[in-house]
């Protein structure tokens, strides 16, 4: 009698065991494709970076840029004057702006040095709103102001 | 077979108990005497043994096939793509990619397994025009079982053949080499040829450095290699190339080359040779015109080579800088008569004789010192023996025949010994370093490196001179077009006449410049060289190096400074204050 509940016993032990291994090695099977297919992922990836880099290698070409840059810049090469060492930087200038002053923007009037021009690159109508909205600024800082503010 | 023996022994008595009919069938079926019973026990004891071996191996090859299948399936795959194999990527010193692999399609058909060939024909050439229709007839009706039918073609043309859906033709992804800067760097990293194999340049210096092994073992089909980094800057190359190639256009020569080699490490930066070629469609390489001039090509250097010996008398310490020499006619030499281009008939010093670039004075110095003295220096200096890099085409210099007094004489100023112009430009480097000669390289190295490479060839005080000498030449000699301000240039030219037909000719000239910059603590050293430039109204009808390499050596040095990182210094003294004083301290 405990022979055969032994016998019982071991039979499912058995098929317990088979369908576990099984399971396993269904699962094995499964990880194994995932792993082939992430795998060609990476490959293909790879070669699409390669590709990318190559496309970029030729957009970064000196020789486009170059090209690029005669046509729609207006850039000069750097001369060997234009470039200077930060210890020959002139003294920090005075602090005109002082955090807590009454009337800073006064302030800054005082101490421009630079006349105030208007350049090629402001609006020349951008000025007149400005000074429209801002009523309190004085008139010699307003187009100052609209070149740091207008694009 | 004892155990069994009992039961049998038992079984006979009861044998009679046995109903009659099943005794009928027994004795009928299986005769008189048999025990049924020991039978069957042999018989399941079989079974039970058979069963087991049958399970046994059954098992067996379960284990087997759950350690092998895994490793199956993805290496069919990477067989599949990778027909031609892998290479590294190159890449500049600052990471710029040279040469990169990228996938393409490439079409092949199996004709075996072609149906209608009169309709593959048809849909092909449709899609593909460029392809001849009766080859490629003749090719799918061959009984071969794979034949390819074009490589490279665009993932559009692939589409559209793939959606024709012919039998018998596939798609194939290989690997293909491609140079995103083209022409750019063509004769520093040369090409490959269409199995991706390198035939020229820095590429084929890849294959023979291991990878055709690699390539053979089939290994070499990943791209996780390492990339290969090359001394060269891209944008030093690029500028380089654009001066040359304006110089060429403007002065009508029939070619321009370049170097910047670093010359305390021997790295070469940039290296042009004008006419080049797109190492993306390198059927142009094989043009004899675009031969890479710099390494394959040997050339009388002309006055260049005073600065070898102007070193040479320096270093002999039988000549100093306050030597003076007579340059007052010019020197005969047997049937031979040497002139100066631009005559002083005078007595010169040696910085005279170097700075009025004078073939008289160059001629007496070597003359002085003799032909063994001048051979091992040159010697020494590698100017006699094939330089080596690692790009596979270099030339031999060529010698001459008998080395007579009027050799010595010529070669003095650069006549009579053709070298590589790269090999001049390691000599001269060698001199300008302090005395290191460092055999140039075109892969990065590390001063380390070049300092256990390099070896003493000159001491460092005749190297200061020699800086003196080339600071000189810029400020009062022939280089004085050079003088970028802020870089402190130093230089000598060169014009050499070309031999046409066995004779000097007096037109066609080969004109060289050699700068150094910084003069003081020279760290580049930049080549530039134009292969018969002609006059224009702004060189005044001269043809010398001073007005055509030169000012071209002036722009690439105004250009390509700030990429090198050389700070431009304004406002420094004469070479005499600045190297000279530093001459004496250290003496």
């Amino acid at each position: 009698m405990i022979l055969r509940i032994l016998n019982l016993v071991l039979i499912g032990a058995l098929v317990l065991a088979a369908a576990y291994v099984y399971r396993i090695k269904f699962e094995a099977t499964v990880q194994a494709e995932h792993l082939a297919k992430l795998r060609d992922q990476v490959r293909h990836e790879r070669d699409k970076i390669a590709a990318l880099r190559a496309h970029w290698g030729e957009l970064d070409d000196p020789a486009r840029v170059q090209d690029l840059a005669k046509r729609f810049l207006k850039l000069q090469p750097v001369a060997p004057t234009q470039f200077d060492t930060l210890d020959h930087l002139p003294d920090q200038p005075p602090d005109y702006m002082r955090p807590g002053s009454k009337d800073p923007i006064g302030g800054m009037i005082e101490h421009l040095e630079v006349p105030l021009e208007v350049t090629g690159s402001i609006p020349r109508d951008g000025a007149t709103p400005q000074t429209s909205d801002n009523t309190t600024t004085p008139p010699a800082a307003a187009p100052a102001q609209s070149g740091a503010g207008s694009e | 077979m004892s155990a069994i023996a009992e039961p049998i022994a038992e079984a006979l008595p009861v044998a009679p108990a046995e109903p009659w009919l099943r005794r009928f069938k027994r004795v009928m079926f299986y005769g008189r005497n048999v025990d049924r019973s020991a039978k069957a026990r042999a018989r399941v004891g079989l079974a039970i043994v058979g069963f087991v071996v049958v399970y046994g191996i059954i098992a067996l090859r379960l284990v087997l096939f759950g350690i092998i299948s895994d490793s199956r399936t993805p290496q069919r795959i990477i067989v599949d793509d990778a027909v031609a194999t892998a290479r590294p990527d190159i890449r500049d010193r600052n990471g710029e990619i040279l040469a990169i692999d990228v996938r393409v399609p490439s079409l092949y058909a199996e004709p075996r397994r072609i149906i209608d060939v009169d309709e593959a024909v048809e849909l092909l050439t449709a899609v593909l025009p460029d392809l001849d229709p009766t080859e490629l007839r003749a090719r799918l009706s061959s009984k071969r079982g794979f034949v390819w039918l074009k490589r490279d073609i665009t993932p559009e043309q692939e589409k559209e053949i793939y959606r024709q859906g012919l039998p018998g033709i596939g798609f194939l992804k290989e690997n293909k080499r491609d140079y995103p800067n083209g022409p750019e760097v063509s004769h520093l990293i040369g090409h490959v040829n269409i199995d991706n194999q390198g035939i020229a340049g820095m590429e084929k210096w890849l294959d023979s450095h291991g990878l055709a092994a690699l390539h053979m073992a089939g290994l070499a089909t990943d791209r996780l290699q390492k990339p290969v980094v090359l001394a060269a800057d891209l944008r030093v190359q690029h500028a380089l190339r654009d001066e040359l190639v304006q110089a060429r256009d403007h002065f009508h020569a029939i070619a321009a080359a370049g170097v910047v080699l670093n010359v305390n490490t021997g790295e070469i930066v940039a290296m042009v040779s004008e006419p080049d070629y797109d190492p993306n469609d390198p059927r142009q390489a094989n043009e004899p015109s675009r031969i890479n001039r710099l390494t394959t090509g040997v050339y009388e250097m002309g006055s260049t080579f005073k600065a070898f010996t102007v070193a040479m008398a320096l270093e002999s310490g039988k000549i100093t800088l306050n030597s003076s020499f007579d340059a007052r006619m010019p020197l005969r030499m047997g049937r031979f008569l040497i002139h100066d281009f631009d005559p002083e008939h005078r007595f010169l010093t040696v910085p005279e004789i170097f700075y009025y670039s004078s073939n008289i004075g160059a001629a007496r110095i070597a003359l002085s010192l003799g032909t063994s003295a001048q051979q091992a220096f040159l010697k020494k200096m590698g100017q006699l023996d094939r330089l080596r890099t690692e790009l596979p085409e270099s030339a031999a210099p060529i010698l001459p025949r008998r080395w007579s007094d009027l050799t010595t004489a010529t070669i003095a100023f650069g006549h009579g010994l053709s070298v590589a112009p790269l090999q001049a430009v390691m000599g001269v480097a060698a001199i300008m370093n302090g005395g290191i000669l460092i055999p140039p390289t075109f892969l990065k190295r590390t001063q380390q490196e070049a300092d256990e490479l390099g070896k003493r060839v000159i001491s460092r005080r005749t190297s200061l001179m020699m800086r003196y000498l080339m600071r000189l030449n810029v400020e009062k000699g022939t280089a004085r077009k050079a003088d970028v301000p802020g870089y402190y240039i130093g230089g000598k030219t060169g014009t050499a006449d070309k031999v046409v037909n066995g004779r000097y000719s007096k037109t066609k000239v080969l004109t060289d410049f050699m700068a150094i910059l910084p003069a003081d603590h020279p760290q580049y050293l930049l080549l530039i060289m134009l292969d018969e430039p002609k006059a224009t109204p702004e060189t005044h009808g001269f043809t010398t190096s001073g007005w055509n390499a030169v000012p071209t050596g002036a722009k690439v040095v105004a250009r390509i400074a700030p990429l090198l990182g050389i700070e431009p210094r304004m406002d420094l003294p004469t070479a005499d204050q600045l190297i000279l004083a530093s001459l004496k301290q250290s003496r």
